[in-house]
């Protein structure tokens, strides 16, 4: 790498749409309680129908809307079946689906251009006479304006009375539907608008790279993004945006390190084992991740929120 | 023209494989209740630890395969008391124990990678093929099936006659109860994990030396292991028993139409998803559930 600011600006880019893919997740999982053990399926195929719309000339915006249409129907078809069941049964569904999808995908060479991908993917926004660095601050402007959006949305979701639903069902579902809730209703929504974001979240990345194959979806990025949700604190959009730049930045640095260090060992191997090291610590040491969810912000008085977090703070000590 | 006992030996020999490979995950599923991803992970190690012996360290074969086994049973045990148990008793959530399982599948396979190469690796062994009548077998694809029966019929003996086997299902069926008629429950999981887990190895051997040796050689068959789970019901060994024939079945029978209908024979592996959401629809506690009820 000659240019230490292009690895850092690459790393940014690539935690913006990884901060996609987690709030996504903790739309699903840390609000709703759906185990979606299969995000890289729908990260996917959002990436593919960019990569296919646009070798078929179609403008950025036509694709993201096909991809978030296709990945939300997908979604919803194949949660279908599980989303009545207990969560487990979610979480074998959609880990299953992931391979399904590469399978299809790696053998229709007609349509995804099976193991050699699809290259040659238009960039959104197209400015000739842009130096390299140019392109890629435009980049990182567009995936961040559409990770602000992303947030923005689950926040206004999650803060409504129909957050409020979602937040009943995964603590209790008996009682939501006790208040004449359909549970199901709820779940296969929240599904859909998941799956969608990761769809977009995929278009983003099949213009950014430029080139899709099947070996960049393995079942490591839905393991990422999972512990990108863990380790920032389930339920909380801001955790989970930093949980993504901390694993993006942890992932990059286990790289540079081998590189300095001049280990005896393949990146690939390390980071992988690295990373699942660190999220069997967190789920040891931290359950609830770094950046809590926030009940009921700022009430009663001073001396209580202090100590409520001494409170904390000591049930912490004590677990640990 | 299609030779059909071709295709039913085949498809007894993958269900019998299939059978050792899942019936550790069904049981420890239904006794620890959560789905162990890190199982898959539990079959590429005792295929590695046999090419470690076989090939590498250049044993006798018997002691190798055994020597594999045993190895493999002491790494689902020490995932059980490193890992779950600790996990378990801090009151760990659903889904960060699925979590946990997944991250300690990729540590598993990412550290064998890391130890002998993610390129394909051979037991470089050539079997002579047997033709019995119209069927052609190799005297692997035989000690397959000797194998299988033999532990599926140890498996039925001691999970009915003896305490401990009892002691499992007891367990599987009620923790609360059979802790208080002084099971050890501890005792009963890691046993159980640890058979699972050897159990698996064994498999994975057979899985490697039927073709060859890669890294994901287990988690190809997840997909296959979860399918027979859920249909045969959560923790029932013969629920397992019945379910991997039905797959294995299927499978072989899936690829003769695939072949017909001009598709890649890659997509056996979606007649695996195909039962697994059936099962969800249909019959999400699974078949034997059925005959419990009615029994």
């Amino acid at each position: 790498m000659a240019d230490p600011l292009m690895y850092l600006l690459d790393a940014v880019a690539y935690a913006g749409i990884f901060g996609i893919l987690s709030i996504s997740l903790n739309f699903e999982y840390g609000y709703t309680n759906l185990a979606n053990f299969g995000k890289v399926a729908f990260f996917m195929i959002g990436a593919y129908v960019t990569a296919i719309m646009s070798s078929l000339k179609y403008p950025f915006i036509v694709n993201s809307i096909l991809a978030i249409l296709i990945t939300g129907v997908i979604g919803v078809l194949t949660s279908l079946p599980a989303l009545r069941l207990k969560e487990d049964f979610l979480a074998i569904t959609m880990i299953t689906l992931g391979e399904v999808m590469k399978l299809i995908i790696k053998n229709e060479e007609w349509l995804a251009g099976g193991v050699w991908g699809i290259s040659g993917i238009a960039p959104a926004i197209v400015i000739p006479g842009l130096t390299f660095r140019e392109r890629l601050i435009i980049q990182i402007a567009l995936i961040y304006g559409i990770l602000i959006a992303c947030y923005f949305i689950c926040e206004l979701i999650v803060k409504s009375p129909y957050g409020r639903v979602l937040k009943t069902i995964r603590e209790d579902e008996l009682i939501a539907s006790t208040y004449g809730k359909n549970v199901f209703k709820y779940k296969v929504q929240v599904f859909a608008v998941g799956s969608a974001m990761s769809g977009l979240a995929g278009g983003l990345f099949a213009q950014y790279i430029g080139t899709v194959n099947p070996y960049m979806f393995e079942p490591t990025v839905t393991f990422a993004i999972w512990m990108m949700v863990i380790l920032g604190g389930p339920a909380n959009n801001l955790g989970a945006i930093l949980g993504a730049f901390m694993v993006e930045g942890f992932q990059r640095s286990s790289r540079l390190l081998k590189d300095y260090l001049n280990l005896p060992l393949d990146p690939v191997n390390l980071q992988v084992m690295l990373t699942a090291i660190l999220v069997i610590t967190v789920v040891f040491y931290r359950p609830q991740g770094l950046l809590k969810e926030k009940i009921k912000p700022y009430e009663g008085s001073l001396h209580k929120i202090i100590a409520s977090k001494f409170m904390e703070v000591k049930s912490w000590i004590r677990r640990s | 023209m299609i030779n059909w006992l071709q295709v039913l030996m085949n498809s007894i020999v993958w269900g019998c494989m299939y059978m050792l490979a899942t019936v550790g995950l069904s049981l420890s599923y239904g006794l620890s209740r959560f789905p162990n991803f890190a199982h898959a992970e539990y079959i590429t190690f005792g295929a590695y630890m046999a090419f470690l012996f076989l090939v590498v360290s250049n044993l006798d074969i018997y002691l190798a395969v055994g020597l594999a086994v045993v190895l493999s049973a002491f790494m689902g045990g020490l995932s059980y008391l490193i890992l779950f148990k600790p996990l378990k008793s801090r009151g760990a959530s659903l889904v960060h124990l699925m979590v946990s399982s997944i991250g300690l599948g990729f540590l598993i396979r990412h550290f064998l990678m890391q130890t002998f190469g993610g390129g394909i690796q051979s037991f470089r062994i050539v079997w002579p093929t047997i033709s019995i009548g119209p069927i052609v077998t190799t005297p692997l694809l035989l000690a397959i099936l000797i194998v299988a029966l033999v532990i599926a019929f140890s498996l039925h003996i001691l999970l009915t006659k003896t305490k401990l086997g009892k002691a499992i299902r007891a367990t599987a069926d009620n923790p609360e109860l059979a802790a208080a008629s002084g099971i050890d429950l501890n005792k009963v999981s890691l046993f159980t994990w640890s058979l699972g887990a050897a159990l698996a190895g064994f498999s994975g051997i057979f899985l490697a030396m039927r073709s060859s040796l890669v890294p994901l050689i287990g988690w190809k068959v997840l997909l296959q292991t979860f399918a027979i789970t859920l249909l045969g019901g959560v923790g029932s060994f013969y629920g397992v028993l019945i379910a991997s024939f039905i797959l294995g079945l299927s499978e072989n029978v899936g690829v003769v139409i695939l072949t017909w209908l001009g598709l890649s024979a890659d997509y056996r592996s979606a007649v695996a998803f195909i039962i697994l959401v059936a099962t969800l629809i249909l019959k999400p506690e699974g078949l034997m559930a059925v005959a419990k009820r009615r029994a």
